[in-house]
């Protein structure tokens, strides 16, 4: 689906990182298989360290964290919130909203809306998207968004196809009017065929929790993972990526008459090196254009990782400069998605840990 | 086949391989292995195959016939 949206800008974004870090050092006594296996794993997918919450630290608490910076720093002001969407697949309770108990922890103003989306990897991308159409209305001219993920407690330790990446973050970016933005061009498409590829099978009223559901067993790789536990076929999330991305990027810069090399940053979700290497040679990207650093220093927060990719590899010439981006997220749902867009001069650009 | 033979060889870090060898034999025989033929099948050859595919096969000449044919 194509979607184009008018004087709409990013004016700042503020990632929150945990402070623990884990190295893949640390994490592979845990795997069931030989060191010098491990290793070349760690190689090849760019693997290193990554940032894990404390027990009994949810996406909450980061996405609080960030934002009580924001308000101390007086770089936003709470009254001018008119709609604060949270984008996570680990809200702190089934119900409430997650979006709604931040609200509340603030005191914010009554005359809002607050919005939580079920999306994953291209969760900057759909949470972009709802608010540049929240914008469209006349009564909101600022909407927070906010991706916040910390699903590392759903990762089995001895799962060397996913711990190895997991990682927990929050991110806020600040979307507002603008009378001088230019066009900003987007994709959305998603097949829910295939949404048990990227799956926790337990743990929701189809399947709850018992404890027959957390017992682990091995899967045919050597990988030990419970019902509790994520799971990932990531054979058909590679093909998928492979097959469909690439030709939504190129769709995108023929509807805005550009070119792959007028774009000077490629900010993709951040599955691994391998991937994402794969994936410029497909599209016809240097490696240089497109970051695929955060992995290895970070983990994969799911929606968390392009902005997270903007402040790491920017930082602070965000707030001076700007840049033509293609923003894109893939993976569960299954959802793919990509934005055009310009991004820069923001009033704030940097990453804050919790 | 030789070229393809060659790609295999990078991907499992041996000096040579024979249709003869068994998979599960390389110290390199893994989900990395697997992933990464996946990856090469798909660029080179332009065919898409699951890993339920690749474990199918026992030996060298399996994995060939699989990709070629």
């Amino acid at each position: 689906m194509n979607l184009k949206f008018k004087n709409k800008k990013i004016t700042g974004i503020l990632t929150i990182l945990p402070k623990k870090v884990r190295t893949f050092e640390d994490d592979m006594a845990n795997y069931n298989f030989p060191e010098k296996k491990s290793l070349r794993l760690k190689k090849v997918m760019g693997y290193n360290t990554h940032r894990i919450a404390e027990p009994g630290q949810c996406s909450s608490d980061f996405c609080i964290h960030g934002l009580q910076y924001l308000f101390d720093h007086q770089l936003l002001d709470k009254d001018s919130i008119d709609a604060l969407i949270l984008v996570t697949q680990s809200p702190d309770y089934y119900m409430p909203a997650t979006s709604n108990l931040i609200q509340g922890h603030f005191n914010m103003k009554h005359d809002m809306i607050c919005l939580d989306i079920n999306q994953g990897c291209a969760g900057f991308e759909i949470g972009l998207i709802q608010a540049f159409m929240l914008l469209d209305q006349e009564a909101i001219n600022k909407v927070v968004l906010l991706n916040a993920d910390v699903l590392s407690p759903k990762v089995s330790i001895h799962d060397r196809n996913s711990y190895p990446l997991a990682g927990d973050a929050a991110a806020i970016t600040i979307v507002e009017k603008s009378n001088d933005a230019k066009d900003i061009f987007a994709a959305v498409k998603m097949d829910g065929t295939g949404a048990k590829a990227l799956i926790i099978p337990a743990g929701g009223f189809r399947t709850p929790c018992t404890p027959e559901t957390a017992i682990e067993h091995e899967d045919e790789a050597g990988n030990l993972r419970s019902l509790n536990h994520l799971t990932m076929q990531g054979d058909d999330v590679f093909n998928f990526v492979q097959r469909e991305v690439p030709p939504m990027i190129h769709d995108l810069l023929e509807r805005a008459d550009m070119t792959s090399d007028d774009i000077d940053w490629y900010m993709f979700h951040q599955p691994n090196k391998f991937m994402l290497n794969k994936l410029a040679d497909a599209i016809g990207v240097p490696y240089e254009k497109m970051p695929s650093n955060i992995v290895e220093n970070f983990g994969n927060a799911s929606g968390v990782t392009v902005p997270t990719c903007i402040s790491y590899n920017l930082g602070e010439k965000l707030e001076q400069e700007t840049y033509k981006m293609c923003l894109a997220g893939f993976g569960i749902g299954l959802t793919w998605s990509a934005i055009l867009m310009e991004i820069g001069h923001l009033n704030f650009n940097k990453i804050i840990e919790y | 086949m030789e070229e393809l033979k060659k790609k295999l060889e990078d991907i499992l870090e041996v000096e040579s391989v024979n249709a003869e060898d068994v998979l599960e034999d390389f110290d390199y025989w893994d989900s990395l292995a697997i992933l990464s033929i996946i990856s090469m099948a798909s660029e080179s050859y332009k065919k898409t195959f699951k890993a339920a595919d690749i474990r199918e096969c026992k030996t060298i000449g399996d994995l060939c016939k699989l990709i070629l044919d």
